[in-house]
């Protein structure tokens, strides 16, 4: 087969080439998000993350000192480095950018390029080189306040870690990831068994009531999960369950459970009917088929399965919410980003995006780990 | 007999143990240092003795805003021995519907603002305090914030469902003092004044305001702040009133007038960086950033006193920003100078002793000063000490609150919840990106006519 | 007990109780209550045989009842009710929703979503499966495709945020017609358009779903008709289209309708991009705003987009007896 496509290497460019254009497409977004992960949310709200790369004409003042003014006739000439300036520290910290043009006004604050003598009238100049050293020459005594010096500097890109130094060792994460494994994995895995079976019953076994119950499950599909939040922890709260562990593996196996019958009973329904019949023919009973023959044949669909509801139950926050306590040690990632890490009125754009690739990590794992088993050549070799 | 008795001990001896684990919470102001009300705390502590007790407490403050109150409880923990558990949420309003109905409430809850308390209060989930003049007796308007803490109850009579926690003033003007001076532009006393000088500033080359009414599903609040806020500079109190009890209807001319009175602002294009249709859009947090870039992208922002939390990382209150208040109009000078504001409402779900001692705990001025001591926090307590407040711009905003004869409270978190925090938010979105007054407001009104 | 113990003893408990639940009650079927043996044989067997298909169809019948069902029909009833929920009102929720001029622009807006995102997801998911089967990279590529799913909707709304704001220098969409000398515009308010532009986001993330699944099920075409093609002389597309496609039908249909029903679900994306301002109201997010407020109008709409959904629901019950027969 491969031989053949071989043959026509111009297609298999245009295939290369098309993949790699959607590849693109799809990436853009999430390199954003990427990018904006290393970024605290001045810099997100600053400038796109394109361009965080590059560096930033970053607009700075600061003041200039009257630490040591010199009196030269009816002038107060006054000399230092803006990088001395604490207000200019405070910002670029050990940086000591180039610095491309100045000002002594807010309004225009690049006004003049540096490294040139600036005239500003009534017998006053200021001159700022690129180094950050100036001499400012003054008509009237400043006093003890040196005039404003904004400057324009050229910013080296900065990435930090913060965001994911706060994300990863916010108190109680390695307990919340342990909770989030607890609920994800049963909650996956349940489903599949009971959809499996179910599946295999609406698929190969034939009784009354088949097509109705093929019918609710579809129907089911559509229902919005704020429908039965209520009267699902109404029902625990009777019987006892209250909000536990026990509850939410309930609560997102009987979410998740329409779905995961309704592409079992599909991906089944397409299995070689001769396989199975010769083996009901050869007296294997339903069990018996449905483990030895559907289930290994099955794997494509349950591997894809349990990828979305892995990552469904995974990024889960409202199911969570509502069904487990509301204590520190019983909460999962979701919950614990939402309401320990994004502050109130949550503008956190950083530790969002930070969360958000977090949070990509292990469902990517999962997608990787399951894909080997999407592969070609379970059915063909049965059926030779 | 004795083994029960060896249990009792055991379990007494666990209790004490938690308690003392609890004790050990580190406490922000050790006892007995600073200017706070020790007295009050001792006699508070000295009342009340819940070892081994736990009281739940929700709310919608998260993250550092929530350790904030953490740090209080440890006071209430150490002066009672009950522990307290906080849990915060994003979701606090929807939590707090379910619990309300599938069991799972909270013994207090720390309302964000008292539209929902009042539907809380109907269906039976909260009681009344135990001190319904308290608040008279010992916030400034107190009145005022009795009255907004009065909701009719499940039996149908009203009373006073909680007590106002934490509150936040509306009517300010953010501006960079620098930008100010260098400019030459005086703080507006009057409305006249405030659009005279918007002008200059477009005169001058400058963008005077930046408004941003983007905050996802709740997109639009912003503005109903600054209709609010016009409202009762251009009409009385009592039309005020009038207005969101819907005793009037929301199109009456005099709320259509309010409206564009928040147009004559943010509708001008040259008023606003890029104009009003990216105001619709631009996120509220990221909005004041303008006041502080070189060259000023903005002037002035007029948003409530929790801001700050969002201006950039390291500017400083007092140098690099600072508030005026924002003016009433030369033109209906008997108006006064009303103050819009919004606030917590700490409720309770049952009259478990431990419940009402906190409660109490939380109208004792200490427990103010404690949040005050913290920042982002505001009283209108009036026997906390002014002089705990961490800075002069949050000291100016307690003076202010204290000093409030009218106050009233942002209109939209009382309405019902269709209009105040729906209808309102995307009939001003609507307004800022081209429909006209008049239209928006008949289409606010038509919906609240529905839900009666 | 340490939390990992704790874990690992839960989950267990969770799975081994399910595994056991069926083969024990197999087990119980099979050999004490019908057992093959004996004087009844063959009608103990025809009698297992009867009661099988609900054995293993108990579990999901029960939770679903219990889960979701009742929630439906309960939510029916309510619908039913004023606000408060003691007064009964009949269908008063119904007419008055669809008096709204508001619902009905989400009742449009949610039909061209469900038209267009569930037909451009399934497509690119298609192709890019099978332009990707063969690829020495494909798996790379299939990665990077996949990840928009497991970003939440929060994230992928804020990065998308970020390609969409109307500040160049913010807005990815406005730095680049910057560079073209175009002025800025805010794509979100664009009327109808924004729309589109709301999808994109939608599309984006479930093309993914699209992929993995049809790719499982073109690698469940057997080899042998794909050769029997070639060997017959048909070009890749002719392959592709005449071949494959038709034998996954089905699976087509499959994900067409999880991603209807996924679009008449998702409230986040429009709720966290434009608050559904600007014309851009869906029916989920229209619901989310009386839900847990007035939840008599917020389960009317629940009823009403559960009605939209009954074509589909159609098709797949006819799709289902077409197999069966």
């Amino acid at each position: 087969m491969s031989d053949i496509v071989g043959k026509k290497s111009g297609l298999v460019w245009a295939t290369h080439l098309s993949v790699l254009a959607l590849v693109i497409i799809w990436l853009i977004p999430t390199v954003g998000l990427f990018v904006s992960s290393f970024r605290d949310r001045d810099q997100i709200s600053e400038t796109g993350w394109w361009r965080s790369f590059l560096p930033v004409e970053q607009g700075l003042r600061g003041r200039a000192s009257v630490d040591d003014v010199i009196v030269q006739g009816d002038t107060f000439v006054l000399t230092g480095s803006l990088f001395d300036d604490e207000e200019v520290l405070a910002s670029v910290g050990e940086e000591r950018p180039p610095i491309t043009a100045f000002g002594n006004a807010g309004r225009n604050p690049g006004q003049f390029v540096a490294g040139e003598v600036a005239d500003l009238g009534d017998g006053e100049s200021l001159l700022v080189n690129p180094d950050g050293t100036y001499e400012y020459r003054l008509a009237e005594d400043p006093g003890n306040r040196g005039p404003r010096i904004y400057f324009f500097a050229s910013t080296p890109p900065v990435f930090s870690f913060a965001n994911y130094r706060t994300v990863l060792t916010a108190d109680n994460m390695d307990r919340a990831f342990i909770n989030t494994l607890t609920v994800t994995i049963p909650t996956t895995i349940i489903p599949i068994l009971m959809a499996a079976f179910a599946a295999y019953a609406l698929a190969w076994m034939d009784f009354r009531g088949r097509g109705f119950m093929i019918a609710c499950i579809v129907g089911l599909l559509v229902v919005p999960l704020q429908l039965a939040l209520v009267p699902a922890l109404q029902m625990h709260n009777a019987v006892g369950i209250g909000q536990s562990f026990l509850g939410i593996w309930l609560a997102h196996t009987a979410f998740g459970l329409p779905l995961a019958v309704y592409l079992l009973r599909n991906y089944m329904i397409g299995l070689p009917r001769d396989i199975i019949e010769s083996a009901k023919v050869d007296g294997a009973t339903d069990f018996e088929v449905f483990l030895k023959i559907v289930l290994p044949l099955s794997f494509p669909a349950l591997a894809s399965f349990a990828i979305f509801q892995f990552l469904w139950t995974w990024n889960d926050l409202l199911v969570a919410k509502v069904f487990l306590p509301s204590a520190e040690e019983a909460k999962v990632m979701t919950v614990k980003i939402a309401d320990d890490l994004l502050g109130s009125r949550g503008g956190d754009w950083g530790i969002l995006a930070t969360a958000a690739f977090v949070s990509i990590g292990v469902p990517l794992l999962v997608f990787f780990s399951l894909q080997r088993y999407l592969v070609r050549g379970l059915l063909a070799g049965s059926v030779k | 007999m004795h083994k029960p008795a060896t249990f009792v001990s055991a379990t007494a001896l666990l209790i004490a143990l938690g308690g003392q684990a609890a004790f050990a919470q580190d406490l922000i102001h050790p006892i007995g240092e600073g200017d706070f009300n020790w007295d009050n705390y001792e006699a508070f502590a000295a009342a009340h003795d819940f070892t081994g007790e736990t009281i739940n407490v929700t709310g919608a403050t998260t993250g550092d805003d929530a350790n904030r109150y953490r740090n209080l409880y440890a006071y209430f923990t150490a002066a009672t021995g009950a522990n307290v558990e906080y849990s915060g949420s994003e979701s606090f309003e929807q939590d707090i519907v379910i619990a309300s109905q599938a069991g799972g409430l909270p013994d207090v809850a720390l309302f964000p603002q008292p539209g929902l308390a009042k539907d809380l209060a109907a269906n039976g989930t909260l009681v009344p305090v135990a001190e319904p003049e308290f608040m008279i007796e010992n916030y400034a308007a107190g009145s005022s914030w009795r009255d907004l803490g009065t909701f009719p109850g499940e039996d149908g009579e009203s009373n006073v469902f909680g007590l106002f926690f934490g509150t936040d003033l509306k009517s300010l003007v953010w501006y960079s003092p620098e930008q100010f001076d260098e400019g030459g532009y005086d703080i507006p006393q009057t409305q006249e004044e405030l659009m005279a000088l918007s002008q200059q500033i477009v005169e001058d080359g400058g963008t005077p305001w930046c408004i941003g009414l983007g905050s996802g599903a709740a997109t639009g609040w912003p503005a109903t702040d600054w209709v609010e806020d016009m409202m009762l500079r251009t009409a009385s109190l009592e039309v005020y009133d009038q207005w969101v009890a819907h005793e009037i209807p929301f199109n009456d001319e005099r709320v259509v007038a309010a409206i564009e009175a928040y147009g004559s602002y943010a509708l001008v294009p040259e008023f606003t960086p890029a104009g009003p249709e990216v105001v619709a859009t631009t996120d509220f947090r990221d909005s004041p950033d303008g006041l502080f870039s070189f060259p000023p992208e903005c002037y002035m922002h007029r948003q409530a006193s929790f801001i700050p939390i969002f201006f950039p990382e390291g500017v400083v209150a007092g140098e690099d920003y600072d508030f005026f208040y924002f003016p009433p109009f030369e033109a209906n000078a008997d108006l006064g100078r009303p103050l819009l504001g919004s606030g917590g409402l700490a409720s309770q779900t049952n009259n478990n002793p431990v419940t009402d001692a906190f409660m109490a705990f939380l109208g004792t001025p200490f427990a103010h000063e404690i949040m005050m001591s913290q920042g982002q926090f505001l009283s209108p307590h009036n026997d906390a000490n002014l002089d705990i407040y961490t800075s002069d711009t949050q000291r100016q905003l307690g003076e202010i609150l204290v000093n409030a004869t009218s106050f009233r409270f942002d209109g939209s978190d009382l309405m019902p919840g269709e209009i105040g925090t729906n209808a309102f938010w995307t009939g001003m979105v609507d307004y800022t990106t081209g429909a006209d007054a008049q239209s928006v407001a008949d289409a606010i009104e038509a919906r609240w006519q529905s839900i009666q | 007990m340490d939390p990992i113990t704790q874990g690992l003893v839960t989950i267990a408990v969770g799975v081994g109780g399910c595994l056991a639940y069926f083969y024990v009650s197999n087990l119980l079927l099979d050999k004490v209550i019908f057992p093959a043996r004996g004087a009844h044989i063959s009608r103990n067997i025809n009698r297992a045989n009867l009661v099988r298909p609900w054995l293993f169809l108990l579990p999901v019948v029960v939770l679903l009842t219990l889960y979701l069902a009742y929630p439906v029909v309960g939510s029916f009833v309510r619908s039913l009710y004023n606000r408060s929920g003691d007064e009964f009102i009949g269908f008063d929720n119904y007419t008055s929703l669809i008096g709204s001029g508001e619902f009905r622009v989400a009742f449009l807006n949610n039909a061209l979503w469900a038209l267009v995102v569930p037909a451009l997801s399934t497509f690119l998911g298609l192709i890019i499966a099978q332009l990707t089967d063969r690829l020495k990279w494909g798996n790379i590529a299939k990665s990077i495709i996949f990840m928009p799913m497991a970003i939440s909707f929060v994230g992928a709304s804020l990065i998308w945020k970020f390609v969409y704001a109307p500040d160049p220098d913010i807005g990815l969409i406005n730095a680049i017609r910057g560079t073209f000398g175009l002025e800025a515009v805010d794509v979100l308010q664009i009327p109808f358009w924004n729309n589109l532009f709301l999808m994109v986001l939608l599309i984006w993330v479930q093309t993914g779903f699209a992929m993995v699944i049809l790719s499982a099920a073109l690698r469940g075409v057997p080899e042998e008709t794909i050769e029997a093609a070639i060997i017959d002389g048909a070009n890749p597309f002719q392959v592709f289209f005449k071949i494959q496609v038709p034998q996954i039908t089905a699976t087509i249909l499959v994900v067409w309708t999880t991603i209807t029903i996924g679009t008449l679900k998702i409230f986040d994306i429009v709720y966290a991009m434009t608050g559904g301002n600007f014309g851009t109201q869906i029916l989920p997010s229209y619901m989310m705003q009386f839900m847990f407020r007035d939840d008599g109008r917020a389960t009317a709409v629940a009823v009403l987009i559960m009605l939209i959904v009954s074509p589909v629901v159609y098709s797949n019950v006819r799709q289902a007896r077409k197999e069966l027969s």
